[in-house]
């Protein structure tokens, strides 16, 4: 069985920042402008811990702590407490928004299937337009025009921020099958998941003009890693399960980029579920081994024969291509079909359409469809390779304004295509996947929100005159054991009616 | 991997361009092309400095 979901780290500006524009207090004041009813502030930080290494231990420092003690410094000069400016909001969908360091963050509620996780995934597009529309009219007054928000992983600067991939699995399968299982593939998977950049960088700098697919893959430079933030790693080792440790396991992917195109989003983390899922039941001598996967992830991004050449292990010539045609033929001889929804047919079909050539694909692929309608442009202005304004386009691409946004153009004259199974829901429905215990989550937050004093990903603590009671979710996982749940939360009127769940128990302050 | 291993790189595909449905192996297939004058105009209205303007601090 595996859950997934997505957190999403928005970029925010203004149509006329100054010089001095604060990031930060705009992506507070964004968080606390949401009118999605939810639970603010009630985030319990005490469970949290991105120490614990996946290989067996524990790391006394990250490489971005020093960093991040030199923010919180700053920020403490601000007239505002630690939660404040996290501002976090539990939201009825069972997703959690707040502000993460100087960004808007959006994390989708656990997923079972791939078209809930492409619609909660909207979901949250939707919501942080709202709140900039919302800010936007607050602060009216300001002469740097409205607020822009961008769906995207980098200012062109250096300075890069994630589209970061959770898996849930079981924790029988051992870190180092899962690790060295998935480098060459998540290397390589670029080719369709990629968002496309117009400029190559460097951790902390802009290096020069050139086209790449990816926009994430110049800031990778170390195979393993618990590390986000500096020096960041192909495959991250943060062991925290928000589960029973015991029995599960989260893979935290950190390489992707965040896609505008919910095709995109559908073939990234649809093909990364079912090679999980085969990991286990293949023998591991069998899995594609990239001579230097870090350094692969890179020259892909940059090639722009878009023959995606490299080497394996043992010294012979691959392509990204047939390393993915690799990884799609193992998992079709343990899985007939994902039972998420994913069609291993839809991951072939972009394959060899890849192969044909990357211009049949801007109906599904951000890199293609950004490098189509720039090139477009370019073209029609006779720009030169290296003008400033291309990248102006690349960011434009990623804006989430439907009048403006670049990508919403293309959507709007029906180039993209709908992953199958995928609804756009209306505007004022928010609901939660039905079937996971995020909809328990989502539920307590509807139904009793003023009583909720503390949510997790996995616990809600709910308090009124009748009781005081902990959810325990860290193995609320089957569908038959959410519905149960479900069905004696609906019925409930206080928290004392919430005692006959089997994870319910009571707690005391400490 | 050395250069001279490499295969002999096809120029790349010109962006927007349609296969060679003239050439041996299967053609490509049809993609549906959207009306560019919209787009095109949308894009003159992007701000060239934008980018330029744009700063965010390294997130996760």
């Amino acid at each position: 069985m595996i859950l997934y979901g997505l957190e999403t780290e928005y970029g925010i500006s203004r149509e006329r920042p100054r010089p001095d524009y604060d990031v930060v207090a705009e992506s507070i004041a964004l968080v606390q402008a949401a009118t999605q009813s939810g639970v603010r502030m009630r985030w319990d930080y005490s469970y949290e811990d991105p120490h614990v290494d996946a290989r067996g231990f524990r790391v006394d420092a990250l490489r971005q702590d020093t960093d991040e003690a030199n923010y919180f410094a700053q920020d403490a000069a601000r007239p505002l407490s630690f939660s404040e400016i996290k501002s976090d909001l539990a939201l009825k969908n069972g997703a959690r928004f707040y502000n993460d360091h100087a960004h808007p963050e959006y994390c989708t509620p656990e997923c079972r299937t791939i078209a809930d996780l492409v619609e909660q995934d909207q979901l949250g597009d939707r919501l942080v337009t709202e709140c900039a529309e919302e800010l936007s009219a607050k602060t009216a007054e300001r002469d740097e025009g409205r607020v822009r928000l961008y769906k995207n992983n980098t200012d062109f600067q250096g300075h890069s921020y994630g589209c970061h991939e959770n898996y849930l699995l079981p924790r029988d399968l051992a870190w180092e099958n899962v690790s060295r299982g998935m480098r060459a593939f998540l290397a390589t998977r670029q080719i369709f998941c990629g968002a496309g950049k117009f400029g190559w960088e460097d951790e902390d700098r802009y290096v020069g003009p050139g086209f790449q697919i990816a926009q994430r893959s110049d800031f990778f430079s170390v195979m393993e890693s618990v590390d986000t933030m500096q020096k960041r790693p192909l495959i991250n080792t943060r062991d925290e399960p928000h589960a029973d440790p015991e029995t599960w396991r989260r893979f935290h992917v950190i390489v992707g980029d965040a896609n505008m195109s919910p095709y995109a989003t559908y073939l990234k983390v649809g093909s990364t579920a079912s090679v999980l899922a085969m990991l286990n039941q293949v023998d591991p001598a069998r899995l594609p081994q990239l001579d230097d996967p870090v350094g692969t992830m890179r020259e892909i991004s940059r090639d722009p024969s878009w023959y995606w050449d490299c080497d394996l292990k043992d010294g012979s010539p691959t392509t990204a291509i047939e390393i993915q045609r690799q990884y799609l033929s193992l998992v079709r001889e343990v899985i007939s079909e994902p039972t998420d929804g994913f069609q291993l047919e839809d991951w072939e079909q972009i394959l060899d359409d890849l192969e044909k050539g990357p211009e049949t694909t801007v109906d599904r692929l951000d890199w293609t469809a950004k490098l189509d309608i720039v090139s477009t442009f370019r073209d029609a202005e006779n720009l030169g390779e290296e003008d400033p304004w291309l990248i102006s386009l690349d960011l434009s691409y990623h804006l989430l304004d439907e009048s403006e946004g670049l990508y919403y153009g293309l959507r709007d004259q029906g180039q993209f295509r709908q992953p199958p199974g995928v609804t756009t829901l209306s505007e004022g429905q928010f609901p939660p996947p039905a079937d996971t215990r995020a909809r328990v989550r989502g539920l307590c937050i509807e139904r009793f929100g003023q009583h909720v004093e503390a949510a997790q990903w996995d616990h809600v603590r709910l308090r009124d005159k009748t009781a005081a009671l902990e959810l325990d979710l860290r193995r609320l996982f089957t569908p038959e054991a959410v519905a149960e749940a479900v069905a004696v939360i609906e019925k409930a009127r206080r928290v004392a009616d919430l005692s006959p769940l089997l994870f319910a128990k009571p707690f005391k302050s400490v | 991997m050395p250069e001279s291993a490499r295969r002999t790189r096809p120029p790349a595909p010109a962006p927007g361009g349609g296969g060679d449905d003239e050439g041996e192996g299967p053609s490509a297939p049809k993609v549906e092309k959207p009306n560019t004058d919209d787009l095109l105009e949308r894009m003159r209205k992007v701000d060239p400095d934008q980018a330029r303007r744009y700063r965010q601090r390294t997130g996760e």
